[in-house]
C-alpha cells in the first residue's frame, strides 16, 4: 500500500483526486453511501441489532442558544472520532465578481487565528493593516496606466516588501496544521461545494478539546494571513482541475450552459479573472456574514459521550455572536426551451456529458430518480453498462449521477467512447436507453437488485465513522440529516411506474444539454 | 469501500477522471492522500505518547493547547488469528460480529514483473478477464447477475509486485459469495471474446494516457528510471505487446501462480473462526500445494545519472518530477527514512518543501515529496505542479530544500512532529477489522517482521537527528537526479538548461 506507483500510470495517485480530493473523493463515496444509508438503521452501540426491523439512522440533535447545531452518533468501535463543521455557504451564495470566494475563503480558515499562526497579535495586526493600505495603493497607482507616478510605485514596492518581511517574522506558518498533525490528526482538511463549505478534522478521542479550542478559535479569531500568496495557489489549483484537465474543462463548460440564470453555472473553484480580482475587504465581510454560529453545524461521530460533548461544544463555541439569518437563493433557474449543445476544443480524446435539469433533493421526484441512476449506472449488470461498454463496445465508461443539492440541480451521465466509435454513437445508445426507461417498465428482479445494494452499502457504511459523518454533514447542508431517514422508506417504496413517469418527465430532449470535447487536431485539419 | 465503487472501478483503470459532481474544491486534496500513502501503512502505529509535547508553543494558541490535558487512550486494539490450512493457504482471521458482513481480502504471490517485456500487460489483462470472463463453471454474465443481486463483490487484479482477490458479501449469502470467489480464483474461463474487449478497453486508456499530464510524467518519469528494468515498464502494456497475448499465454500464467500455497488471506467480518476454517477447508479441499517457481527479475542496477528532461504540451502551468533511486521497503533505514521525508516533503503544510513552495510563494497547489518502496529498489521523488513561469523556480526551490537537509541535522522540533504524527495516528489503524485483517496480510507479504505493528512506535521513536542526517547523506542526490518537466517551455521563467543538458521527448500518440 505504500506502492503508490502500483503500476505505470501512477494509479493511486489518480485515484487520489478520486479519494484524495480526501473532501472530493470522500462526499461522492459519501453520496453513494447515502442512497443506501437510506434503509437502515443500526444501534451502534450494541452490535447484532441489525434487523428488519425499523432501519434509520438515530441522530441526536442539539442547538446551542447562539443558533449553532449539534449532531451526534456515538460508535465506540474505535477510540476515535470524526469531526466535521459545516457552513451553509457555497458558490450558490456568491455573485458574478466574486465567484470562488467561498472556495478562497476556506483555504484561509488555515492560516490561522488571533491566537494561532502568530507570535503576538499585537504587533502583526498593525503590520496587516498597512500591507493592505500599500497594496490598494500600490493596484491604483498602476491602474493608472501609462500616467502612473513609477517612483511612487517604486517606493510603494519597497515598503510592501519590507512589511511583508516583518509580517513573515511574526507569522508562526501553518501552526494549525501542525498541531492537528502532532496530536494524531488524520483526515484534516476542507471542501467547498455549491451549498456548503466543510472542515474535516478525524482525532483521538482523547484530544475532543485540542479540537474544540482551535475550531471555535477559528469561527471566532479568523486572520486573513498570507492572503495573496494562497490566491496564488488557488489559481494553480484552477489550472491544476480545470485548465489542463480535459474532464474539468468539458463539466465547466456543461454546467455553464445548462444554468443561464441561477448560480449553479459557475464553477465553485470561481473563474480565473474573479480569483484574481478578490479583496481581502470582500472576502472579510463574507466571513462576518456566513460563518456565524447560526449557519454552522457540528458533526461529531464515534467513540465519546454525548452529554460531555455538548458540554464541551457550548463551553467553546457558546460565546459567539449569532449573525442576521441569511437569505435564501431568490433566482429560479427559467424552464429550459430546446436542447443546448457546447463543444470544448482540447488537445484530448473525446468524452460526452449530458445534463438533465430536475428539481431539488427535496422533491419527490429524486426518490425515483436515484434508482435510475443505479439502474442505469451502477455494476456491471447496470443497463448502460451492458449496452455500451459490453454489448455494442462503442464505450470504455459510462456514469449517471442523479445529483444532490438545495436548489434544482441536473441529472449527469458521462461517457467516454471507444476509438473509432465517436462521441455521437455513444450519445445515440444512451438516448435509447433513457427512452427505453421512458416506455417498459423495469423488471422486478432490477428494481430488487437496486434496493439490496443500496441496502447493504448502508451497512458497509456504518463500519466507517468518517464516512457517516461525511453524510449526516453532507444532507444537513442541503435538506436537514432526517432526509437520510425519510429518503430510506421514499427510496424502498419506488415502484416500476414511478421509474416511467420520472424518465418521461427529465429525460426529454428540450431538457438536455450537451456539452463535448473534441480533439483539437483532427478538427483543425478539416 | 472498493464494493460501493464498483460501477466506479470498472471505468477507473481507463483513466478517464472523475467526473466530481459537487464539484467541491478541497484545499489540501492530493496533499493529504499522499502524506497517506507516501507513510508507511502502518506509519500510525505504536502507543500513543502522553507525554508533554516537546516543542515549544510558539504561538498564543499553542500556550493554551499545551495546558489542555489529554487523558490517556485506553484501547487494546484486536488482533487477527494467523493461520495455515492443510493446502498452505496463509489465513488472517478476525471475527467482528458488529455489522452482518464478511470482507475477504487475499494477496498472490505474482505481478507484472514476472511477465516477459515482450508480452508487458499480461498479467495486469489476467486480472482483468479473470474476473470479466466468467469461469468454467459459470458465465460472466451469471456471476456479475448472482453476485448484484445479493449486494456482494469480488474483485480480481494483478499489480506490479502482487495479484490481489477480494469478497465482500453479506453474511447470509456467505457461502455463495465464497463459492463463486473461489472459482474465479481456481477456474477463471479466460473467453477468447473477452479476452479481445478487454485488450481493447486497455488499448483506449493507452490511447488517452497523453491527455493529462500526470499520466505522461509518471510513465515516463519511470522509465528513465529503470531504463533495463521490469520496474520500468508499463503494468498496462504497450499496444504491440499486448497484441503478442494470447490466451494460452493466460492460462499458463495464472497456472503457474494460483496455487493455495501461494496466497494469503485477510478475513474479517461476522463469522465464526472454526467454522471459518472448517468452510475453507471444505471449499479448497481438492486445490493441492504445488511447486511455484518464480521467473529470476533481474536486481535494479544502483545507478545515478542526472538527466534533464522535458516533454511539450500545450498546456499553461508545468508538471514536475525530479529524483532517483532510493530504498526497498525491508530497508533496516527505511523509519528514519520515511522520516526524513515527513520533514521534508511529505508532510504537506508541516514539511520544508510544501511551505516553500506553496504556503510561503503561492507556487503550487499541489507540492510534495515522496519515497516509494517496492521489493527492491524504489526511488524518492518531489512532484509539483506551477505555472509555466515558475516552473524553474519552484524546481530550485525544492533542490534547495534537498541540499539543505543533507547538510544540517533537522530541527529538535521537527523530528518530534514528524515522531508525534507517527505515533498518535497509530490508533485510526484500527479502525475496522478489515483493515487490520489486511494490515497483517501486508506485512507478511511484504516480507517484514510478523511483530511489526508492536514494535512500530518504538522504532518510530528510536530515530535520532544524526540517523536523519546519515540516511539524508545517503539516500538524497540533489546532484544526481532526473528531472522531467511536461509542459511548455515559451513560458518558462528561465531555461531548463540552467540545470543541465536538454533531453527533449517526443510524445507519440497510438493509432
Amino acid at each position: 500500500m505504500n506502492n503508490i506507483f502500483s503500476s505505470g500510470h501512477f494509479e493511486r495517485k489518480c485515484s487520489v483526486p478520486a479519494r484524495l480530493a480526501r473532501g472530493l473523493v470522500r462526499h461522492k463515496v459519501a453520496r453513494y453511501t447515502l442512497l443506501c444509508t437510506l434503509f437502515f438503521f443500526l444501534i451502534l452501540a450494541q452490535p447484532g441489532l441489525i434487523s428488519s426491523q425499523e432501519l434509520r439512522l438515530d441522530v441526536e440533535e442539539h442547538v446551542l442558544r447562539n443558533g449553532l447545531k449539534i449532531l451526534t452518533l456515538e460508535r465506540h468501535k474505535s477510540p476515535t472520532v470524526s469531526l466535521r463543521i459545516v457552513y451553509k455557504v457555497g458558490s450558490v451564495d456568491e455573485r458574478p465578481g466574486i465567484t470562488g470566494v467561498s472556495h478562497l475563503f476556506e483555504h484561509m480558515m488555515f492560516k490561522g487565528t488571533k491566537l494561532f499562526g502568530t507570535k503576538d497579535w499585537s504587533i502583526e495586526e498593525p503590520l496587516l493593516k498597512r500591507e493592505e493600505e500599500l497594496v490598494v495603493a500600490l493596484d491604483k497607482e498602476r491602474g493608472k496606466g501609462e500616467a502612473a507616478d513609477q517612483g511612487k510605485i517604486k517606493a510603494v514596492e519597497a515598503e510592501l516588501e519590507e512589511v511583508r518581511k516583518k509580517l513573515k517574522d511574526e507569522a508562526v506558518k501553518d501552526e494549525i496544521w501542525s498541531i492537528y498533525l502532532s496530536n494524531g490528526a488524520t483526515g484534516v482538511n476542507a471542501s467547498t461545494g455549491e451549498d456548503a463549505t466543510f472542515y474535516y478534522c478525524n482525532l483521538p478521542s482523547n484530544k475532543l478539546e485540542l479540537w474544540a479550542l482551535m475550531d471555535s478559535d477559528r469561527m471566532k479569531n479568523m486572520v486573513l494571513r498570507e492572503f495573496y500568496s494562497e490566491k496564488d495557489v488557488v489559481m494553480e489549483e484552477r489550472r491544476l482541475r480545470t485548465e489542463t484537465s480535459p474532464f474539468g474543462l468539458l463539466f465547466e463548460q456543461l454546467k455553464a450552459a445548462a444554468f443561464i440564470a441561477h448560480p449553479y453555472g459557475w464553477p465553485v473553484i470561481g473563474w480565473m479573472s474573479d480569483i484574481q480580482g478578490l479583496t481581502k475587504e470582500e472576502t472579510k465581510e463574507y466571513f462576518t456574514r456566513y460563518y456565524a454560529p447560526n449557519n454552522a453545524v457540528i458533526v461529531a461521530v464515534g467513540d465519546f459521550n454525548t452529554q460531555e460533548f455538548i458540554k464541551l461544544v457550548e463551553k467553546y463555541f457558546g460565546d459567539i455572536p449569532a449573525q442576521p439569518p441569511i437569505p435564501e437563493v431568490e433566482t429560479v433557474e427559467p424552464k429550459q426551451m430546446g436542447e443546448r449543445r457546447v463543444y470544448v476544443e482540447y488537445e484530448a480524446n473525446p468524452m460526452v456529458a449530458i445534463a438533465y435539469h430536475k428539481p431539488q433533493v427535496t422533491d419527490a421526484d429524486q426518490y425515483p430518480l436515484e434508482v435510475i441512476e443505479s439502474l442505469l449506472a451502477r455494476g456491471r449488470t447496470a443497463r448502460l453498462y451492458k449496452t455500451l461498454v459490453e454489448e455494442k463496445r462503442i464505450a470504455v465508461m459510462v456514469r449517471a449521477y442523479a445529483g444532490a443539492s438545495k436548489y434544482p440541480d441536473t441529472f449527469y451521465i458521462f461517457a467516454t467512447p471507444r476509438y473509432p466509435h465517436t462521441t455521437e454513437e455513444v450519445e445515440q445508445a444512451v438516448y435509447e436507453e433513457l427512452n427505453k426507461l421512458r416506455k417498459e417498465p423495469p423488471s422486478q428482479w432490477e428494481l430488487e437488485k437496486v434496493k439490496n445494494q443500496l441496502e447493504a452499502d448502508f451497512i458497509r457504511g456504518l463500519d466507517s465513522n468518517s464516512g457517516l459523518a461525511d453524510e449526516i454533514g453532507f444532507y444537513e447542508s442541503i435538506a436537514g440529516w432526517q432526509y437520510i431517514n425519510i429518503a430510506l422508506q421514499r427510496i424502498k417504496a419506488v415502484t416500476a411506474e414511478d421509474v416511467m413517469r420520472v424518465a418521461k418527465k427529465y429525460f426529454a430532449k428540450t431538457n438536455r444539454t450537451v456539452a463535448t470535447l473534441v480533439k483539437k487536431k483532427e478538427e483543425a485539419a478539416e | 469501500m472498493r464494493h460501493k465503487k464498483m460501477g466506479l472501478a470498472l471505468t477507473m483503470k481507463l483513466r478517464v477522471p472523475h467526473p466530481d459532481l459537487r464539484i467541491r474544491q478541497s484545499i489540501w486534496s492530493i496533499f493529504v492522500l499522499i502524506l497517506f500513502l507516501a507513510q508507511p501503512l502502518y506509519a500510525q502505529h505504536g502507543h500513543p505518547t502522553e507525554e508533554t509535547p516537546l516543542v515549544k508553543p510558539a504561538s498564543p494558541g499553542a500556550r493554551l493547547v499545551s495546558q489542555l490535558h489529554f487523558k490517556p487512550l485506553e484501547f487494546t486494539p484486536p488482533k487477527a488469528q494467523r493461520k495455515v490450512l492443510s493446502n498452505g493457504m496463509i489465513l488472517y482471521l478476525l471475527e467482528d460480529h458488529d455489522l452482518p458482513i464478511v470482507n475477504i481480502m487475499a494477496t498472490i504471490r505474482t505481478g507484472s514483473i514476472y511477465e516477459p517485456a515482450e508480452k508487458a500487460g499480461l498479467a495486469s489483462l489476467i486480472g482483468i478477464v479473470m474476473r470479466a470472463g466468467g469461469t468454467t463453471n459459470r458465465s460472466a454474465e451469471k456471476i456479475n447477475e448472482e453476485l448484484e443481486y445479493i449486494a456482494a463483490s469480488v474483485e480480481t487484479a494483478i499489480a506490479r509486485e502482487e495479484g490481489s482477490a477480494s469478497l465482500s458479501v453479506m453474511k447470509k449469502d456467505l457461502d455463495k459469495g465464497m463459492e463463486i470467489f473461489a472459482d474465479i480464483l481456481r477456474k477463471p474461463a479466460f473467453p477468447e471474446d473477452k479476452i479481445k474487449q478487454k485488450r481493447e478497453e486497455v488499448l483506449e486508456g493507452i490511447r488517452r494516457e497523453n491527455d493529462n499530464p500526470a499520466n505522461i510524467l509518471f510513465r515516463e518519469f519511470r522509465r528513465l528510471l529503470y531504463p533495463s528494468h521490469p520496474y520500468g515498464r508499463k503494468v498496462e502494456g504497450y499496444p504491440d505487446t499486448l497484441a503478442r497475448i494470447t490466451r494460452e499465454d493466460m492460462v499458463e500464467f495464472h497456472k503457474k501462480y494460483f496455487h493455495p500455497n501461494n496466497i494469503l488471506m485477510g478475513i474479517a467480518g461476522d463469522f465464526d473462526t472454526q467454522e471459518m476454517l472448517n468452510k475453507l477447508e471444505k471449499l479448497f479441499k481438492d486445490w493441492p500445494k504445488a511447486e511455484v517457481s518464480f521467473p529470476n527479475v533481474p536486481p535494479v542496477q544502483e545507478e545515478f545519472h542526472k538527466s534533464v528532461n522535458y516533454i511539450y504540451k500545450d498546456i499553461n502551468q508545468s508538471n514536475v518530477v525530479l529524483g532517483h533511486l532510493a530504498i526497498e521497503r525491508t530497508n533496516p533505514d527505511y523509519f528514519s527514512v520515511m522520516l526524513l521525508n515527513f520533514i521534508l516533503g511529505g508532510g504537506s503544510f508541516a514539511s520544508r518543501i510544501p511551505e516553500k513552495v506553496r504556503s510561503e510563494e503561492g507556487l503550487a497547489y499541489s507540492v510534495y515529496s515522496a519515497f516509494q518502496t517496492p521489493r527492491d529498489k524504489g526511488f524518492f521523488f518531489v512532484n509539483c505542479q506551477t505555472k509555466a513561469e515558475s516552473t524553474c523556480r519552484a524546481i530550485s526551490l525544492s533542490l534547495g530544500e534537498i541540499e539543505k537537509i543533507k547538510e544540517e541535522p533537522v530541527k529538535e522540533e521537527e523530528l518530534v512532529t514528524a515522531k508525534d504524527t507517527f505515533t498518535n495516528q497509530f490508533v485510526f489503524l484500527f479502525t475496522s477489522s478489515s483493515a487490520i485483517a489486511s494490515h497483517m496480510v501486508n506485512i507478511e507479504y511484504q516480507g517484514l517482521p510478523l511483530d511489526y505493528l508492536d514494535t512500530y512506535v518504538e522504532k518510530v521513536k528510536a530515530v535520532t537527528r544524526e540517523d536523519e542526517l546519515r540516511v539524508a547523506k545517503k539516500y538524497l542526490h540533489p546532484n544526481n537526479y532526473i528531472l522531467l518537466v511536461v509542459g511548455n517551455q515559451e513560458k518558462f521563467d528561465k531555461l531548463l538548461s540552467e540545470f543541465g543538458k536538454v533531453n527533449t521527448i517526443e510524445l507519440k500518440g497510438v493509432d
